[in-house]
């Protein structure tokens, strides 16, 4: 096993032990720590995979990554105004569809 | 098994180990904790992977910033526990299948795709191949500002629109103070007199070696992000309402710098977003450094600007 194929398939690991959390949090701040260890397994398989062909990482895949990274702390820094937003207007953490939480 | 293979196998499961402690649903606050020491091993990882751009950027943005931010939400929030919503048994029955087909399904996409032939014309390999004309000694700084120019303008445009959401979603009325301690504490003058000029030194280090070594803007901004927040802890910096004309002008600097000198290529008959040389590229950086910092400090603080708070 080379090592590169040792993080496709720690970041395989991570990703579903991230849908797991994703799924099981009740708590958005715990779905969104979640959700960024979704977003970091998936970049550490593009930099592995896109590696594979010359020996070290595609320079665009960097790229691409880099932009993602900032992304993701874009997006988590706007879900956080949300939810902070959200709390103080109801009051609650958790996400629920029929809008009546039981908390 | 050689040593490196070694180092590699642990890394990886320190990554699936940390992950799955995250999860696991014990104090919020220490999962937090967790979470950004996964970041830092997913640092370790890439820059085993070969990637220290990158390893420096997990380690600054994706650990330190998301970190910062979410235990900044944490503390918001008064560490208030998500009640148990009804449908929980159910999907507590469904989590566990759709988590391991979920991750079969990335495991089998990854190791299929580490066994393809790369194409010898990929995009990585043609700017490898027009890097040295450019005289960028970084192929990830070379792709960012010289080739592919305009995803990191929409990353900028991105950035900025997040600030403006944020900004609208603020709470109404003053926002609270964030400071944890005075600067009459002892030491912590000591710390900010070191610590302070540290950050700028190292961004702008950053900065500068980005061109040929690792670094650049974006790791720069967020070395430069993380003084911003040590400032506003300290209530050096006092959190206020309204953006004053200086934090406007700084928040908008990257993006306008970068739109002002790509554009401008078209009055000298060269296709748009093309930089007309490395002053360009250092020109546009810095600023981008400026605009990251400020957005990423006014993120954390959940302010429309800062103040100069009193001793």
């Amino acid at each position: 096993m080379s090592s590169l194929a040792v993080y496709v398939v720690a970041a395989a690991a991570v990703f579903g032990v991230g849908v797991y959390g994703l799924i099981v949090a009740d708590h958005v701040l715990r779905k969104l720590l979640a959700l960024n260890m979704m977003g970091s397994a998936v970049f550490v398989l593009m930099v592995a995979v896109s590696g594979s062909a010359q020996g070290r990482p595609d320079p665009v895949a960097q790229a691409l990554v880099l932009t993602g990274i900032v992304i993701a702390v874009a997006a988590t820094a706007f879900a956080l105004a949300l939810l902070v937003r959200i709390h103080h207007d109801t009051g609650r953490v958790t996400l629920s569809e029929r809008g009546d939480d039981d908390d | 098994m050689t040593p490196e293979l070694l180092v590699d196998v642990i890394l990886a499961v320190g990554l699936v180990a940390l992950s799955l402690r995250v999860v696991s649903g014990g104090e919020l606050f220490r999962d937090i904790v967790v979470f950004i020491v996964f970041g830092l091993v997913v640092a370790l990882s890439w820059a085993r992977l070969g990637s220290p751009d990158l390893a420096l950027a997990e380690a600054a943005i994706g650990a330190g910033v998301t970190g910062a931010l979410m235990l900044m939400a944490y503390r918001r929030l008064a560490s208030r526990s998500g009640g148990a919503s009804g449908d929980r048994s159910r999907r507590l029955r469904l989590a566990a299948p759709v988590a391991v087909l979920a991750g079969t399904a990335v495991a089998i996409i990854g190791l299929a795709a580490l066994g393809i032939d790369g194409a010898s014309d990929s995009g990585g390999a043609a700017a490898l191949a027009a890097l040295p004309a450019t005289g960028l000694g970084n192929p990830v700084t070379g792709v960012l500002l010289m080739f592919r120019g305009l995803d990191t303008l929409l990353e900028l445009v991105v950035l900025l629109v997040v600030l403006l959401g944020a900004w609208a979603m603020m709470i109404p009325g003053p926002p609270p103070a964030l400071h944890l301690v005075s600067r009459d504490t002892p030491l912590v003058a000591a710390l900010l007199t070191i610590a302070a000029p540290l950050c700028v030194l190292v961004a702008v280090h950053l900065l500068v070696v980005g061109a040929d070594e690792p670094g650049g803007a974006f790791q720069a901004g967020a070395v430069l992000a993380a003084g911003g927040v040590l400032l506003v802890l300290t209530g050096v910096l006092r959190p206020s309402r309204e953006a004053g004309p200086v934090i406007r002008l700084a928040v908008l600097v990257g993006p306008a710098a970068f739109v002002v000198v790509g554009v401008s290529a078209m009055a000298f008959g060269r296709p748009v977003m093309e930089l007309p040389g490395l002053w360009a590229v250092y020109l546009i950086e810095t600023a981008m450094m400026i605009s990251i910092a400020v957005t990423l400090s006014l993120l954390f603080g959940r302010s429309g600007g800062f103040r100069r708070g009193g001793p």
